[in-house]
């Protein structure tokens, strides 16, 4: 008896929580590419979303000017856009920089400008340089926000280089 | 069985509980109250009756509503402003807001509309701003035009929109921005443009829109506010079509994910048959980069060639004598001499922000720009052993400098003689080289903002700062001072005419008491992110009135004789330190909730100690320390009496007790 009771009052006290928008849970993880020893897998930590991502071509020679497909809803207008990268390795942190994406006085993407609630899809080149990516297992922090710091998205990546 | 029927009993009301908390948990956020709510991704199917019926406005974006009709928001009748965006509506049906006389702004935004109803948008007096972005529209007749006569925005971004053509009754008479980014509008005619033939000053945005053709005299004697067609991948389409038209602004820049065709000079001949004033060409190339290719820019009084590939601009260039403002951010360029600055004889702003490579500024490149008042060189890489009187040689009237974020300056005695009349200036996170007693601003008699955060500075150097007779406002944010203390005498007492100091993340612990003895004028003093005790204030003690920020410092305990000096401040923020919460601050604390008025940012303003109060706010804590020496002293006497009183009573109990066995 007293076991149909503890199940009951366990039930009835996380029933409610996980009932919630958004979930309890993470967003799954996704594969951005995998392609020639290199494998870039990411998952959203933006609680409100997810978001879709890939990169053409993946190898472990980066070629410069990536071309990249990106859906996503805004939550924000992105006049001002930015993004944040931190890259760890071994749990030391490597890199860390913030590039902006969209300023008002100088849109650097077609999508700039776009409002809150718009659906975006972007399949076009990052303007990225070219990078022969060592051997190993990189953890890679990716922030977009605007200009007050509300987030746009944001990417838990991982990208194993064997 | 009883037993399990209870314990289901218990389970279903403490589950009914927990479900309560949860959704209190998804109120609205109060920014403004009574007024300005936000209820965004709350996944609301109703107007919350938490809402009070005098709200004005509202965010309610991100919920679900999938259909809108006229009991929706009844209740809000002061809205102004309504944000619907993403709420999933597919049905507007009519007179849903009949009863929001006030409303002026109705964003729509990413909502599949399937229909609107004729009276939709029936009510409002005066409905200015209209956004039906991404709405899946594919027709403007979609819009019910009944009660649009005040409308000022119209938002029609991302749809399926193919003509720009209005509705026939469709009323422009307020008309001034009409935003079609995103569409698939690939030609324009003199039809679709003869109804907003009316219209003046308008700002016209096809931004996103591939314009394949435009009928010749389309534009023709209209005149446009701005004029958008971002991203258009050939330009000579634009030119031809925009004959004999007048506008204002002109944005015609591409982008990095756009294959636009290079530009030559014929192209730009277009401009010859046109008036414009204000030019953008951002991340465009140039074909045949010579001194004619802008020789239609006669009119031209701002161009900006933003990340347009430059490494220089041919001399001599023709035709840019009204230039007024020059924008060359994010190019490629080695030498200031490279830009041929004597091509442009009446600027008077010239930016330079961002060069791709690093930017040399040679010697009197500039020279020939006898009416520059603004030049910005940030982010672009410079050095200088010895700056800046070469560099910047006769500038006569610049008023303001910007040379922040570069790399390393070497700054001698009087290094802006050359510009005598500089009003701002900013270096922040530029490396400032200056030799001891060198005295680098003297003759900046008339700078009243000086930006010297993160440079670095010699701080012990006593004439850093002379000269400097009427600067209002100085930023010495990220430099530090010897031993982490400001003395006596100190490279401040040069600037009299101070209003505004910040001394932020200076490492600063202590300030000496009359350190800033001779700032008199000063307003606002930010002090955050340092080390100091409430020893520090007292250097403040001759400040009336001020705005005081000493957030994020070592302030614990604040004895009563600092706090007149406090109390004579306008604004205090005290917030992120590790504020005691015990008897032994009670002055303090008292003092505290007596001039709520004047603190800033008391959400933030916690508790440190004792561990029981730890991280509760100060407005909070309700301390009782009753017992002050005096206290304790009557305390100790009374007691004493009582139980002298006692005896007495206890001796005389018993004598009766006594006397009558």
């Amino acid at each position: 008896m007293s076991n149909v009771m503890t199940t009951l009052l366990v039930w009835a006290l996380i029933a409610p929580s996980s009932g919630g928008h958004g979930g309890g849970d993470a967003w799954p993880t996704h594969m951005a590419c995998s392609n020639e020893g290199l494998e870039v897998l990411y998952q959203s930590c933006d609680p409100l979303q997810d978001f879709g991502f890939s990169i053409d071509q993946c190898s472990k020679q980066l070629k410069s000017d990536l071309n990249i497909r990106f859906g996503i809803i805004l939550r924000q207008d992105i006049k001002e856009l930015f993004l944040d990268i931190a890259l760890v390795s071994d749990g030391s942190s490597i890199l860390n920089f913030s590039y902006p994406i969209c300023e008002e006085d100088f849109p650097k993407f077609s999508f700039c400008g776009r409002r809150k609630g718009e659906q975006i899809y972007f399949a076009g080149p990052i303007n990225n340089p070219g990078l022969d990516i060592p051997v190993g297992k990189y953890h890679v922090l990716l922030e977009l926000y605007d200009e007050n710091r509300s987030m746009v998205a944001c990417a838990n990546a991982t990208v194993i280089c064997s | 069985m009883a037993p399990s029927i209870s314990c289901l009993f218990l389970a279903v009301l403490l589950s009914a509980g927990c479900e309560v908390i949860t959704s209190s948990d998804q109120t609205c956020f109060e920014k403004e109250a009574n007024k300005t709510y936000n209820c965004e991704n709350l996944d609301l199917s109703e107007i919350p009756g938490t809402l009070p019926n005098s709200t004005e406005s509202l965010d309610f974006s991100f919920n679900f509503l999938p259909a809108i009709q006229n009991t929706t928001f009844s209740r809000l009748i002061n809205l102004t402003f309504l944000d619907l965006t993403r709420c999933q509506i597919s049905w507007i049906h009519e007179n849903t807001f009949q009863s929001h006389h006030q409303l002026s702004t109705l964003v729509l935004t990413g909502n599949p509309l399937i229909f609107m109803a004729e009276t939709a948008l029936d009510g409002p007096i005066s409905l200015k701003h209209l956004f039906l972005i991404q709405t899946g529209m594919s027709s403007l007749e979609f819009i019910p035009v009944h009660n649009l006569k005040n409308l000022e925005t119209l938002h029609l971004g991302s749809n399926h929109i193919s003509s720009i053509k209005l509705p026939k009754d469709f009323p422009t008479g307020n008309l001034k921005v009409l935003d079609f980014q995103n569409n698939a509008i690939h030609y324009l005619s003199r039809e679709d443009l003869n109804s907003l033939k009316q219209v003046t000053n308008l700002s016209l945005n096809f931004n996103g829109n591939d314009i394949k053709g435009i009928e010749p005299g389309a534009f023709k004697s209209t005149v446009f506010q701005s004029l958008n067609f971002g991203g258009t991948v050939n330009l000579s389409v634009i030119f031809s079509g925009l004959q004999n038209s007048t506008v204002q602004s002109l944005w015609l820049g591409t982008f990095e994910d756009t294959d636009a065709q290079d530009l030559s000079s014929a192209m730009l001949k277009g401009l010859c048959e046109m008036s414009v004033e204000s030019l953008n060409l951002q991340t465009y190339r140039f074909s045949d980069l010579s001194s004619t290719m802008f020789q239609c820019f006669t009119h031209l009084q701002q161009l900006d060639l933003t990340a347009t590939h430059l490494t220089g601009l041919p001399s001599g260039m023709e035709g840019m004598n009204s230039l007024k403002k020059l924008v060359l951010n994010v190019n490629n360029f080695d030498q200031l001499c490279q830009i041929n600055a004597a091509s442009f004889p009446s600027l008077t702003h010239l930016y330079i922000r961002g060069n791709m490579k690093k930017l040399h500024l040679g010697t009197g490149c500039l020279e020939k720009l006898e009416n520059l008042q603004k030049l910005d060189l940030s982010h672009s890489d410079i050095d200088a052993s010895d700056c800046c009187n070469l560099q910047l040689k006769t500038l006569p009237h610049l008023q303001s400098l910007n040379l922040s974020y570069n790399e390393p300056l070497g700054l001698q005695s009087e290094a802006f003689k050359a510009c005598p009349r500089l009003e701002l200036l900013d270096l922040a996170y530029t490396h400032l080289r200056v030799n001891a007693a060198q005295s680098p601003f003297q003759n900046l008699h008339l700078l009243q903002v000086l930006n010297l955060s993160h440079c670095l500075l010699d701080t012990s150097n006593q004439h850093l700062l002379e000269g400097l007779l009427d600067l209002r406002h100085l930023n010495l944010q990220g430099n530090h001072f010897q031993d982490g203390n400001i003395p006596k005498t100190n490279l401040l007492q040069k600037v009299g005419s101070l209003e505004i100091l910040v001394l932020s993340s200076c490492d600063l612990s202590s300030i000496d008491q009359q350190a800033f003895n001779s700032l008199g004028k000063m307003h606002h003093v930010d002090l955050s992110h340092n080390s100091l005790t409430s020893n520090s204030i007292e250097a403040l003690s001759h400040l009336k009135g001020i705005h005081l920020n000493l957030a994020a410092n070592g302030i614990r305990v604040i004895p009563s004789h600092l706090l007149p000096i406090l109390s004579q401040q306008s604004t205090i923020n005290l917030s992120h330190n590790p504020l005691d919460c015990t008897c032994s601050n009670i002055h303090f604390l008292t003092w505290y909730k007596e001039n709520m008025h004047k603190l800033e940012d008391s959400e933030e303003t916690l508790c440190a100690n004792p561990e029981s109060l730890r991280r509760v706010k100060l407005s909070d804590v309700m301390l009782s320390c009753g017992i002050t020496p005096v206290g304790a002293f009557f305390l100790v006497v009374f007691l004493l009496l009582l139980v002298i009183l006692l005896i007495f009573v206890v001796k005389f109990l018993l004598r009766w007790k006594y006397q009558h066995i």
